[in-house]
């Protein structure tokens, strides 16, 4: 394994975070979930964030996603600075360069597995109406489940609904995708399964950042990046 | 057709079809009673500008003492008078199931005129030849005659006479026969003279030109045209000038049409307030839902958008159910009410613009209620959305231990359950305890309204008075019916019709001025203000409540003139009294009968030994048969006890109609607990799970259920105690509106009180059923592991 450095190496990486911190009101005073986070991620990368419980993993996911914003430091995504970015503009521009994946998988109970795939390009508008299921069917496919596409969530089981998920996630074509515990929820062959389609979307030029406790999803990633008290404290190439 | 977020509406709608279907339905029942009164005042208004307008009600009536067709024509030359006619109207006693009552025979010179106050044929021939009646519509029933069959009809003392009904015709501008209790019909002059009544024409009616005049307006031509007929000779000795272009009874129609679309638009309020209790359980159902919605690109406008459209369809819905309803519900509400303005409603629809504004209401009303909640939900930040707990563990906490002493474990877990979610309670209670509110209200108006006729009638200390077409001597009128057995007293009153001659030369309108000794034992009206008669007055007038309200220059201390026979009489007003929605004033017998120049009366009124109906009735018949014996014929003759309760029964129905919205508040909160219980279930399901499976048996899990609705029901009572305070001020000041003033009972009578709360507590149980069944019927492993 190779140590790098923090600072930026590469000329425009996808992702730069600079002295990023995060703190939050608490009852015992400011509670400092991240601190001083320096990190950038390359076009194509598999990123492993790992670290204990309490470390700051999801904070971090949230922060890259745009659901929440830096208290303070500068981060940009794409040469765009998330970090003075409008909450209505947020929105928008997380619907079309963010795909996120959830542990518990997240999906519209009330709708179909196509429906749920077919609702980013309904919010971003970015398709014609009449191509949008057709996409949807076709990253269903891609995702190997493409005969459940009818079916309910409730009808699914636990795999086929974290693949419907990453379906979703990548419905817009979006330059990063986030994944929070992907595999958290699911049995380890269906987690290899899984881990199995997001080294084949890494092949295909997609970036993966992913929180992630199991050793089989570290095993994938060609960096992992280790956090301990909101801290960066390791981050190595594989 | 619809996107995927189109589909998540229907969806959630389909998933929440229990309690999204008992809101659509409260909501359509506020909307069915708020249109049906909407599309009836509608269907009024356009059937009066269709019939009554459109007939060219007669703007003014001057009684003039004879006067020929070039009189006739000189009014109609004037500028400001577009139209005028001859009319003769006639009291007289019709025949009818074996007694008579009152009728007005009408005699016009031009039956065909078109211009002014249009009669129009409804059945049978048109008009009236010599030795015909035609009946007017409202009056037929109530006459008991039919058409081609004979009427017997006697006039005065003349012999009575069967005339052949031959038509019936309906005059708009009249108000029902059958509400007057009064046989209106159409004769030619030569039958009003074969009855032995004078054919001349005595009325001169005029409809002024210019139709936007106000009453002042119509009274200042009138005036003119008083002046011109008096320049020609001719003497006028009363103008009567209704509202124009308003139905005599319009006012009252519209003030109850508006007294209960007020009470309408609250019903709607409340559902409003059901909505933010459905919606706000649905946010807080779907808040990570809305976190990963938003998490996947979908602005606040957005999502905003999809729980807006459920709202949308929810109002869609109900408005599917109420529109037709409310039209149908509108028809024959709308016929009554046309009914109570002798106007047809046969062939009017209701305009478009009824329809199309409760549509609008019905769903943009769930829009509008939805948007709060919706905005907060919507606004909530990804990370906190998505962090939601869930409602089966909703975070709330009691704060306090409910602990009461005496009161076992299960209800003190219901007590402190009703208090969880306090929003939504509050809601909930609001929508029950403003239903509470106009139930005890109306229970106020309604013992308001008896007392007021118990304080009108005890005054009036005689059982049974008697009417003549005729007038006879006082003296002689009061010695018959004392001599009949079982008479204690009886009492000669005369009367006259009058009008205020105002000091700027304006005639005020016809009202009845009774003369009556000021010791008399048998009526005492009720004293609004002021004084009653006494034996020293001589000019002294005291004024029925209802009749300052028309001629405010009658207040106590006011010198008037008064127009008595076509003579200028000067009074002094004394004192008020309440006698219920008559125009009337009192003066003292003496007086009366000095300036009228005559010591006769027509009607006579008796205090009779006898306490029952039954004997009461009997020395009734022996006094008019005493009367016959006499040659001074009886033409009615009512027991007081009759009016009294025909009176009470006409005001009740008021009371009823507008104590109706009440009863559908009550069904809109019953269906707002309905739901808060359900969605309480729904949070608790996890919590209901819990107490199952440590042993809690079926039946306990019901009671806890109905009796944390009824801990609701009870609060919804304490709080409509207080709301009923204004409600019943509200109420009272409308009936006043409609009716007539009545003294404000503003606190809760304990009957009332008690009622409302046996009620309440039926409407919790069950509005409180269905949870109750449902929280029941869950596994309970389904239960613990419900999120």
């Amino acid at each position: 394994m190779t140590v790098l450095s923090n600072a930026a190496i590469a000329p425009a990486p996808l992702i730069r975070l600079r002295r990023i911190g995060k703190k939050y009101p608490s009852a015992v005073g400011e509670f400092h979930a991240l601190s001083d986070i320096d990190l950038c991620i390359e076009r194509g990368e598999f990123v492993a964030i790992v670290g204990q419980s309490g470390s700051g993993k999801s904070t971090l996911l949230n922060l890259l996603a745009g659901i929440d914003r830096p208290s303070d430091g500068e981060l940009l995504v794409d040469g765009v600075n998330l970090s003075t970015m409008p909450q209505r503009a947020l929105s928008a521009w997380r619907g079309v360069h963010v795909g996120i994946v959830f542990q518990f998988f997240q999906l519209l109970p009330t709708l179909t597995a196509a429906e749920n795939v077919m609702l980013p390009m309904d919010f971003a508008r970015r398709l014609a109406s009449r191509d949008r299921r057709p996409r949807a069917l076709m990253l269903l496919d891609r995702l190997g489940v493409a005969d459940q596409a009818d079916k309910l969530p409730a009808a699914l089981s636990g795999g086929q609904q974290q693949r419907v998920a990453v379906a979703r996630a990548l419905a817009n074509s979006p330059a990063i995708l986030l994944a929070d515990e992907p595999t958290g929820n699911l049995d380890s062959r269906t987690a290899q399964s899984l881990l199995d389609v997001f080294a084949a979307l890494v092949r295909d030029g997609q970036t993966i950042v992913m929180v992630t406790h199991a050793h089989a999803a570290i095993d994938q990633a060609t960096r992992i990046v280790t956090l301990a008290d909101g801290r960066i404290v390791d981050a190595v190439h594989v | 057709m619809f996107d995927s977020r189109g589909k998540k509406i229907l969806r959630d709608v389909w998933l929440y079809k229990s309690r999204t279907l008992l809101v659509a339905a409260a909501v359509a029942i506020g909307m069915i009673g708020a249109g049906a009164l909407l599309d009836t005042w509608a269907l009024v208004q356009r059937v009066t500008v269709q019939t009554y307008l459109a007939s060219h009600p007669v703007s003014a009536t001057l009684r003039v003492e004879s006067f020929d067709d070039a009189l006739l024509a000189q009014v109609r030359a004037m500028p400001d008078v577009a139209a005028a006619r001859a009319r003769r109207v006639v009291g007289a006693y019709v025949e009818s199931g074996g007694t008579q009552v009152g009728a007005e025979l009408f005699a016009l010179q031009d039956w065909q005129a078109h211009d002014i106050g249009a009669l129009k044929t409804e059945r049978g021939t048109w008009p009236p030849r010599d030795g015909q009646i035609v009946i007017e519509n409202s009056a037929l029933e109530f006459s008991g005659a039919a058409l081609n069959e004979t009427l017997t009809l006697q006039v005065g003392k003349n012999p009575p006479r069967a005339l052949p009904v031959v038509g019936v015709a309906r005059d708009v501008g009249l108000p029902p026969g059958w509400m007057d209790h009064i046989v209106y019909a159409f004769v030619t002059p030569a039958t009003l003279a074969s009855l032995g009544a004078s054919s001349d024409f005595d009325e001169i009616q005029i409809v002024v030109r210019d139709t936007s005049l106000s009453r002042d307006g119509v009274r200042r031509v009138a005036q003119a045209v008083k002046s011109d007929i008096e320049r020609s000779g001719h003497r006028v000795t009363n103008i009567d000038v209704p509202e124009p272009m308003r139905h005599p009874h319009a006012a009252q129609m519209n003030s109850l049409l508006l007294t209960q679309g007020a009470f309408a638009l609250l019903t709607l309020l409340v559902c409003a307030l059901l909505i933010v209790n459905l919606i706000t359980a649905l946010l807080a159902n779907q808040t990570k839902q809305i976190g990963v919605m938003k998490a996947l690109g979908g602005s606040a406008g957005q999502i905003a958008a999809i729980y807006l459209g459920y709202a949308l369809l929810l109002g869609v819905i109900a408005s599917a159910v109420a529109l037709p309803a409310a039209l149908a519900a509108a028809y024959p509400y709308a016929a009554l009410k046309a009914e109570m303005l002798n106007f047809p409603i046969v062939g009017v629809s209701v305009p478009w613009w009824a329809i199309a504004l409760q549509f609008a209401v019905g769903c943009l009303l769930p829009v509008a209620a939805a948007a709060i909640p919706v905005s907060r939900a919507c606004r909530l930040p990804v990370v906190a959305a998505l962090q939601d707990p869930g409602i089966a563990t909703d975070g709330l906490y009691v704060r306090r231990r409910i602990a009461l002493p005496l009161v076992g474990r299960p209800l003190q877990l219901s007590i402190a359950n009703a208090f969880r979610r306090r929003q939504r309670v509050m809601l909930t209670l609001l929508a029950l305890a403003t239903g509470g509110a106009v139930f005890l209200g109306a229970d106020n108006l309604r013992e308001s309204v008896r007392a007021s006729v118990d304080r009108i009638f005890d005054g009036q200390r005689y059982d049974a008075a008697f009417r003549f077409a005729d007038e006879y001597p006082s003296a002689a009128l009061e010695s018959v019916a004392s001599n009949v057995d079982g008479i204690a007293h009886a009492q000669a009153l005369a009367s006259a019709r009058v009008s205020v001659a105002h000091a700027d030369g304006f005639t005020g309108d016809v009202f009845a001025l009774v003369g009556m000794p000021t010791d008399s034992p048998l009526l005492a009206p009720l004293l609004d203000s002021g004084r009653w008669l006494n034996g020293a007055d001589e000019n002294a007038l005291v004024v029925s409540r209802s009749l300052l309200k028309d001629e405010p220059s009658m207040h106590p201390g006011a010198s008037i003139e008064l127009t008595l026979g076509g003579k200028a009489t000067s009074w002094n007003v004394v004192g008020v009294v309440e006698s219920g929605p008559q125009l009337l004033a009192y003066a003292p017998l003496a007086t009366f009968n000095a300036r009228r120049g005559d010591e006769r009366a027509s009607q006579v009124v008796v205090q009779t030994m006898a306490h029952s109906a039954a004997m009461q009735l009997d020395t009734v018949a022996r006094v008019r048969a005493e009367f016959e014996r006499a040659g001074m014929p009886v033409a009615s003759s009512l027991l007081t006890r009759e009016v009294r309760r025909a009176f009470e029964d006409h005001l009740l129905m008021v009371v009823e109609f507008l104590s109706a919205m009440g009863w559908l508040m009550i069904a809109v909160g019953g269906m707002g607990l309905a739901s808060t219980m359900s969605l309480a279930v729904l949070e608790r399901t996890r919590e209901i799970g819990v107490l199952r499976a440590i042993g809690a048996r079926h039946p306990a899990i019901v009671a806890m259920i109905e009796a944390e609705g009824l801990v609701i029901a009870v609060l919804g009572w304490v709080a409509a105690l207080p709301l009923s305070v204004p409600m019943s001020v509200a109420l009272s000041s409308a009936f006043g509106e409609v009716m007539f003033s009545v003294p404000v009972r503003a606190l809760p009578r304990l009957s009332g009180a008690l009622g409302w709360l046996l009620l309440a507590a039926v409407v919790s149980l069950i509005a409180c059923a269905m949870p109750a069944r449902r929280a029941t019927r869950i596994s309970v492993a389904a239960a613990l592991s419900y999120e």
